[in-house]
């Protein structure tokens, strides 16, 4: 594997007296999709807000690229090709779509301006549904289309690597599966993924490599294919019930 | 402190404040002028003040930006009554007490419906409606500009000099200390805390919210109002201007600085206020006329360093060893073993509580739909739990499992369908009453007051069976002291079954997590509800502390013949401890059955996984 | 009748300008700013001072009207840097308690360099004013109207035409969002907190002429009505708060002009709080505010 986008090694963090992560360790290559898996509380979320910026790192490193970004505020992330979908896909609902798009490209337009008519046409052209939808506000779409609208966010940021945050939970299986096409598109576009899910089905559609957490740390990482899938339902709880086994 | 030397200190305090005024003024004037008298007093008054505002604000947490309101009710009242129809002071104490808080129990209405900042707004706006509208309505003040308020006169004897009157002052605000310490070791102050951390929880634990809300500013206005009284008759004079936004905005910096629900944080606080001019001409006479200007500094630079208030401070420095033992100790993120859960009697005191012999049901759900908005989140769901069984209550995420949780607690609206409790219809019962019928629930989130010690969060979790009245409260009546002392008792045996000696006086906060749960845990049992009902008791619970926990629930089944309803993401768990399931998904109950039905049940797979799943998830 | 109706858009827009501000410090810091009030008057002292021939400068109105939103901007700067910036950890009532503390302190402020006789700053324009429509309409009502018509729209314009000011509707809607998308939420901060203490200064210079004279706490009463029209907005929607200022305005205008003669004091108030409750009870997100999740 080529040098990583994302390399995270040894990152502990927690909330007040309670530590989440115990040691997280973990890569995702240049247009890869990882896909984080474990139960409720195993720390899939924690991760990926530390290595946005929102929540700081208590021990080890986040390094973006190559450049170590563990003490960067959010903000500064983004200019530096990270871009963040969070659980519940928090659009802006007060502004219109467009504004939302436009926001997405606030590092971009302080870059370069001259590149934001090339890359909102792209993200249009992929989303047909926000071209439709310009001037509505953000507040006022399905759940569905808000999901649509947060991916489109992010990709305005014109990313090297997107965090998504449990992009399914919520969605009608209709949009869920619009969202795979979606997000499978922007995958074939060469954007490197780091994706939480709960929906197994959904993450493995999509995965390059898996990692399974436990506890705050990943206990198991593997490529799609080589997944040990005992492994991976024991540790979601969930082998019993697809075995129709008993106790 | 044991209750014979308490009084003892108290007598003295009360002879003191008594006695030392007076007699120094006499014997020695140097030390203690008419002018420091009056800063004494006024300092005393504005102690007076702040605990009102800590009661309603620091313990119950409904804001009031209008406190100056209720003060300008006290001294008006008491004015008038003393100083036009001569009645004599007490009188005028007493009726300035009813009024104010009779005028904050109207205020206190539309709390019933705000919140926050909202509510606040509204006590500000009141304040002006006080200030340009009540305060001038003619009759009040007799077309002169204010209310003149004479000393009081005891038989020959009036208390002209400011030193005698910084003794009644004083002896008043001692009272005052004491009711307010009653609040605070008894159930109201429990309530009032519990809502102001919680309204869910609180309810959950049988606090009638609404009822408590209103006593609050009920108890919070007769405060305001003896203290109006005392302030009024200090200065002699009041007009409308002297309980103005500045002063009811400087209260409630005061009970910040001083430390939210600190009684003696804000008591300092407040005399610090009162006396800052003395303070600091005593450190550079150059400072004399920039003490207002000094003290806002002060204001600022306290909150911007401390904003948890010197109280918060003090408690913080208190606990932070306990807390790092916590958290280096123990448990660093969740304890790996589940301890032996509280397995007490029922109360005596519990009569409304329904009884099922086991295998009968104890909670029959019929038909319930609950709508959000559009969305339908339970749907026509029935359901029936069996007395003396561990019932499990599964489906996947949004399937609309802890609504229907909320809906039995009470916390949600049904558009249809009814619960029972052992035979009794429970549906139109507020959440307090349904849990004094016996009804208990953990939180997904924990449902504990996390400014509470465990020791206060216990006794909370008992307020449905410590029944005494208000007053029996405020008195520390025998009554409430026995009572009181039965729940101490029943709060020390839980502590106790589940090893928490050591934290017992630790606030819920600085738990771990996982210590949290079985703290709270121990609050649902403390009662020794008839059902039990427990939102993901596992979430972030360490795999060996799972398994423990299955053991410690069949143990609450098989000892004390408990009944549990649960709902839980950690299939294997459910499995393993149910005796039956139901399975929900998409507000609707999809299966019903035992754990090897419901594991055979292709359409729960199917629920479970998503899309059509194969039978092996992975290619 | 007309004549209060006009005096009550007039008040009306001024309490908008101030609701304004509460609304967006509120939006940015979840925040009741009580100091806004008092950087108005502050404002004015300064703007006395600068015009005041006898005891002051004696330079023109506009001079000093500048030199007053310079003050105003400045005081709001230090304190969102000094305080507010630090308490980023802190609980909004601590935060709101320091407000409180910057009020205190600016109220003492002006006591003790100006005293407690009360000021008269000339208008910046005399005059009887044009009769429109058989109304008469003073030069300083017409100042009021337009300015605050101005900025209003100005501010509306640059929140959502600009990078920055989508950014500062952005992070009021969703700090963390704003965050991920490169919002700097620091500069945000400023940006609402400078502004807000600048809207204080305009409103206060534009009431100041409807009343003639001001003391320190000039602008209390005015705060509060301002954040009664903030509330009736909804507290978190900047069109509701300019028009919860116009109906506040209206009430309070025509109420006073109803109830000259009426025994009952402070009426228009009364009305004001009346109104308050009342669209609480019956719509507690107020008129055009969103319900609170």
């Amino acid at each position: 594997m080529s040098s990583p986008i994302v390399s995270i090694k040894g990152l502990r963090a927690g909330f007040g007296p309670t530590t989440v992560l115990h040691g997280v360790d973990l890569a995702v290559g240049p247009a890869e999709v990882a896909v984080l898996l474990g139960l409720n509380g195993a720390g899939k979320s924690v991760t990926l807000r530390v290595a946005a910026g929102l929540i700081p790192a208590w021990a080890g490193t986040v390094r973006l690229g190559g450049e170590d970004v563990t003490t960067l505020p959010a903000e500064a992330r983004v200019g530096r090709g990270m871009a963040h979908v969070t659980q519940g896909r928090h659009v802006f609902p007060g502004l219109t779509v467009e504004e939302n798009l436009r926001l997405g490209a606030y590092t971009l337009r302080r870059r370069d301006r001259s590149r934001y008519a090339a890359v909102l046409d792209s993200v249009l052209d992929r989303f047909p549904r926000l071209a439709d939808r310009r001037r509505q506000l953000a507040g006022t779409m399905s759940g569905g289309e808000q999901a649509m609208l947060a991916v489109g966010r992010a990709l305005m940021a014109n990313p090297r690597v997107i965090l998504v945050d449990e992009p399914s939970a919520g969605l009608a299986p209709a949009a869920a599966d619009a969202l795979v096409e979606t997000l499978r598109g922007v995958h074939r576009s060469g954007v490197a993924m780091l994706l939480v899910e709960q929906n197994v089905t959904f993450a493995l559609d999509l995965a390059d490599t898996v990692h399974v957490m436990r506890q705050g740390t990943v206990v198991h990482s593997a490529p799609r294919q080589r997944v040990d899938q005992d492994r991976l339902t024991a540790e979601l709880g969930i082998g019993r019930l697809l075995k129709g086994g008993t106790r | 402190m044991r209750p014979a030397r308490r009084q003892v200190v108290v007598g003295a305090v009360v002879i003191a404040a008594t006695v030392l005024p007076p007699l120094v003024s006499r014997v020695a004037p140097g030390f203690l002028d008419e002018l420091l008298a009056l800063r004494l007093a006024q300092a005393a008054a504005f102690a007076a003040m702040a605990l009102s505002l800590n009661l309603l604000m620091g313990y119950a947490g409904q804001i009031s930006l209008g406190h100056g309101a209720l003060l300008a009710v006290g001294a008006y009242t008491s004015g008038i009554l003393t100083g036009r129809f001569g009645l004599p002071f007490v009188a005028g104490l007493a009726a300035a007490a009813v009024l104010g808080g009779a005028v904050a129990f109207v205020v206190g209405l539309p709390a019933l419906r705000l919140r926050g900042l909202y509510l606040a707004i509204t006590t500000l706006g009141l304040l002006l409606v006080m200030q340009e509208s009540i305060l001038q309505i003619p009759w009040l003040s007799r077309g002169s500009a204010g209310v003149a308020l004479p000393r009081p006169v005891a038989g020959d004897f009036v208390f002209t000099r400011n030193a005698d009157f910084l003794a009644l002052v004083l002896v008043v605000v001692i009272v005052l200390w004491l009711v307010d310490a009653n609040v605070t070791r008894t159930r109201l102050g429990r309530a009032f805390r519990g809502l102001r951390e919680d309204e869910q929880v609180a309810a959950s634990r049988g606090v009638d919210v609404a009822r408590h809300k209103l006593l609050a500013f009920l108890l919070s206005g007769a405060m305001a109002g003896v203290a109006g009284c005392l302030h009024g008759h200090l200065l002699r004079f009041v007009d409308s201007r002297t309980y103005d936004l500045n002063l009811s905005l400087l209260l409630v910096a005061v009970v910040v600085i001083g430390g939210l629900g600190s009684r003696l944080g804000v008591v300092l606080a407040g005399v610090g206020f009162g006396l800052l001019p003395e303070i600091l001409r005593a450190i550079t006479p150059a400072a004399e006329g920039w003490d207002h200007l000094l003290g806002a500094a002060l204001l600022i630079v306290a909150m911007a360093r401390h904003p948890e208030g010197v109280a918060g401070a003090i408690t913080e420095a208190r606990h932070a060893k306990a807390a790092r033992q916590a958290r280096a100790g123990v448990a660093e993120s969740a304890p790996t073993e589940i301890p032996r859960l509280p397995e007490l009697p029922r109360p005596a005191g519990a009569a409304d509580r329904p009884a099922v012999a086991p295998g009968e049901a104890l909670l029959e759900v019929r038909d319930l739909t609950v709508r959000f908005g559009g969305l339908t989140a339970v749907d026509h769901a029935s359901i029936s739990v069996p007395a003396g069984r561990i019932v499990g209550l599964i489906g996947p995420n949004g399937a609309g499992k802890t609504t229907l949780f909320n809906a039995v607690g009470g916390f949600v609206r049904t558009a249809s369908g009814t619960v029972h409790l052992g035979g009794q219809r429970i549906d139109h019962l507020p959440p307090h009453e349904r849990a004094a019928r016996g009804l208990g629930r953990t939180f997904q989130r924990v449902g504990l007051a996390r400014d509470l010690s465990v020791r206060e969060n216990l006794l909370l979790s008992q307020h449905a069976i410590c029944r005494y009245s208000a007053v029996a409260a405020l008195g520390f009546l025998p009554g409430a002291a026995r009572t009181e002392a039965e729940a101490g008792e029943r709060a020390d045996l839980a502590i106790a079954a589940i090893g928490f000696e050591r934290f017992a006086d630790m606030p819920a906060k600085h738990l771990s997590g996982g210590m949290q749960r079985i703290v709270e845990m121990a609050c649902a049992l403390v009662t020794a509800p008839e059902l039990l009902l427990l939102d993901e008791p596992s979430a972030g619970m360490a795999p060996g502390a799972v398994e423990n926990l299955a053991i410690r629930l069949r143990d609450l089944r098989d000892a004390l013949g408990r009944t549990l309803l649960l709902v839980e993401h950690n299939v294997p768990l459910v499995l393993d401890v149910c005796d039956e399931i139901w399975v929900l998904h998409a507000g609707r109950v999809i299966a019903h059955g035992t754990p090897d039905e419901i594991s055979r049940d292709p359409t729960v797979v199917e629920a479970y996984l998503g899309r059509n799943v194969p039978a092996e998830p992975v290619s | 009748m007309s004549q209060a109706l006009v005096a009550g858009v007039v008040v009306g827009g001024i309490y908008g300008l101030m609701a304004l501000g509460i609304v967006l410090v509120y939006k940015g810091a979840r925040v009741l700013h009580f100091g806004q009030g008092e950087i108005g008057t502050l404002a004015l002292f300064v703007a006395w001072w600068v015009v005041d021939e006898r005891q002051g400068l004696g330079q023109p109105w506009l001079l000093g009207a500048a030199a007053a939103v310079v003050a105003a901007a400045a005081v709001s700067l230090v304190f969102e840097r000094l305080v507010v910036a630090r308490m980023v950890e802190a609980s909004r009532l601590a935060i709101g308690v320091a407000t409180v503390g910057l009020l205190l302190f600016l109220f003492s402020l002006e006591l003790k360099l100006w005293g407690a006789s009360p000021k008269y700053l000339a208008p910046p324009i005399e005059g009887l004013g044009p009769r429109v429509a058989g109304l008469h309409v003073s030069p300083t009502q017409v100042l009021a109207l337009v300015s605050a018509a101005a900025i209003g729209l100005g501010l509306t314009a640059f929140l959502r035409r600009t990078d920055f000011g989508l950014g500062v509707l952005g992070a009021a809607q969703d700090p963390a969002a704003a965050r991920l998308v490169g919002v700097p939420l620091a500069r945000v901060s400023v940006f609402t907190w400078v502004v807000a203490g600048v809207l204080a200064a305009v409103a206060a210079l534009l009431v100041e002429p409807t009343i003639g004279v001001f003391t320190a706490g000039f602008m209390t009463r005015f705060f509060v009505f301002a954040l009664a029209a903030a509330l009736i907005g909804g507290l978190t929607s900047l069109p509701g708060a300019f028009a919860g200022g116009i109906v506040v305005g209206i009430l309070d205008q025509t109420v006073q002009y109803w109830s000259l003669g009426v025994p009952v004091p402070g009426l228009s108030v009364l009305a004001v709080f009346a109104l308050i409750l009342l669209v609480l009870l019956v719509r507690p997100q107020g008129l055009l505010g969103r319900a609170a999740a």
